[in-house]
């Protein structure tokens, strides 16, 4: 949809770097790693996450409330209150009926299904809470955030496994160009550490087992990276046509001028060795946005810190984007958001363009010798005119967002 | 019993307690089906008093419900 500009006006976020916009890119900037031993998966084969700290659900969105909703609603609840507010908007005036919400989550809430499914096996089917359903399904996350701020408009969630919060972004700048709604609540939330969640990412390999130094566990692109560590979290951004967003008055962060999305079409968890899928995204969202490859300066990559991702994703960038783009992954500080990721990362990149500045990929020592593309190793200031921001999950899915400054 | 009530609707269902007078409605407190239904459990496994959550859905406020709890209780 070339031609369609999207701004983005408002942005919330809950990381590992902190809860809020400031403290989350103030830990990027900084390469400040939120991975540290996790008592929860104490009886785990690995045992260290990035969770997100000080989160009180109480606290921050009333006792009653935290008792009914999942972590994962909770997140996003919290940072779509962020974002909001940060664009200027009151959900107690606005036309509900004209604002639509897109999230996205590779999981729902597996925390309330253990949790009622140990309920279950040692006192009985009569004693399951009626809550589960309501708390775990993964469509509450847009449906929680709907009630709670009054949006009537479009309410849909999107499951690309870790590519979910960048295609909510896209599937939004769809709704937005089509006149479907005039602002979307875009963006992904995730709360996947659990035992049960966390021994099937470790069966499979995926994560990093550098269990004697967490801090240096997630560190994208380097050549003793051994897998992911994971996190949870939320990016919540508020997303209008650029034309309402000036009639308003309203700040912009940026724009999302493209929006590509592919599947490998090759396994269920490896990526395409040659990176042939996200290339083709890549090359879709830059069409999309009308933009010359060799014109994207900067990217925030996947850079998920596993062997299999990192070079084959390095090779795609190397062979498709001519004009030597910096490379980061946010990664190293916040580990794996998995279905947050892809809105978190659109946020971080939005605020790279709009202050300048690249943060850089913590833990990057030494690349990997098959990694040969400019790499961020500290925090980098330059002008960016167009930006990239890449996002795959299991399945195949890739999505990449084409970002601009407003 | 009302003691008894208002605990397990301020620290299990987290219910604010000030909002817990005899008085108040299902809205006021809001119990809405599905809290009903927790509340019907942990009357069961924390006081062990059988009030099906059908029965507490007639209750109009919570002196009713604290009534129905009572005639149960004496029962057993």
């Amino acid at each position: 949809m070339a031609g369609i500009d999207i701004a983005v006006t408002g942005l919330g976020l809950v990381t590992p770097g902190g809860i809020g916009v400031g403290p989350s890119w103030a830990a990027v900037c900084e390469g400040r790693s939120g991975a540290a031993f996790d008592p929860v998966l104490a009886d785990n084969p690995v045992r260290i996450s990035c969770r997100v700290p000080g989160f009180d659900p109480e606290a921050l969105l009333t006792a009653r409330r935290a008792h009914r909703l999942d972590r994962f609603v909770q997140f996003a609840l919290v940072a779509a209150r962020e974002a909001i507010a940060d664009a200027g908007l009151d959900p107690l005036t606005w036309d509900g009926a004209r604002v639509g919400v897109v999230l996205g989550c590779a999981d729902g809430g597996p925390g309330t299904v253990e949790e009622q499914h140990h309920a279950l096996r040692e006192k009985g089917a009569d004693r399951v809470s009626p809550l589960l359903l309501p708390m775990q399904l993964p469509n509450m996350l847009a449906g929680q955030t709907a009630i709670e701020f009054g949006a009537t408009g479009p309410n849909l969630v999107v499951a690309t496994a870790c590519a979910s919060g960048a295609t909510a972004i896209g599937t939004a700048r769809d709704l937005l160009a089509l006149g479907r709604c005039d602002v979307v609540l875009a963006g992904g939330s995730e709360a996947m550490i659990t035992p049960l969640v966390m021994a099937g990412f470790a069966q499979m390999g995926a994560l990093s087992r550098r269990e004697d130094d967490p801090t240096h566990a997630s560190r994208p692109f380097d050549a003793e990276r051994d897998g992911f560590v994971a996190g949870e979290g939320a990016g919540i951004l508020v997303m209008e046509r650029v034309e309402d967003a000036r009639a308003r008055g309203a700040h912009q962060h940026g724009r999302i001028i493209g929006y590509g999305a592919t599947a490998d079409a090759h396994h269920m968890t490896s990526p395409h060795p040659d990176g042939a899928g996200v290339e083709a995204a890549v090359r879709a969202a830059l069409a999309d946005a009308g933009a010359d490859p060799d014109d994207v300066q900067h990217v925030n990559a996947h850079g998920t810190s596993t062997p299999l991702n990192d070079v084959a994703e390095a090779r795609m960038i190397k062979r498709t984007l001519q004009g030597d783009p910096l490379v980061t992954s946010t990664k190293g500080v916040t580990g794996h958001l998995l279905g947050a990721a892809g809105a978190v990362e659109a946020a971080f990149t939005l605020l790279s363009i709009e202050h300048e500045l690249v943060p850089p990929i913590a833990n990057l020592v030494m690349p990997d010798a098959e990694v040969d593309i400019k790499l961020a190793y500290s925090a980098t200031s330059m002008p960016i005119d167009l930006a990239l921001s890449n996002s795959c999950g299991f399945g195949g899915q890739n999505t990449v967002l084409a970002l601009a400054p407003a | 019993m009302l003691e008894q009530l208002k605990e397990i609707l301020s620290n299990k269902l987290k219910v604010s307690p000030e909002a817990i007078t005899p008085e108040a409605t299902r809205d006021d407190i809001e119990l809405d089906s599905l809290a009903v239904v927790e509340l019907s459990l942990l009357l069961k496994s924390e006081l062990d008093i059988d009030v099906s959550d059908d029965d507490l859905l007639e209750a109009e406020t919570v002196a009713d419900m604290v009534e129905l709890m009572e005639k149960r209780s004496a029962k057993v």
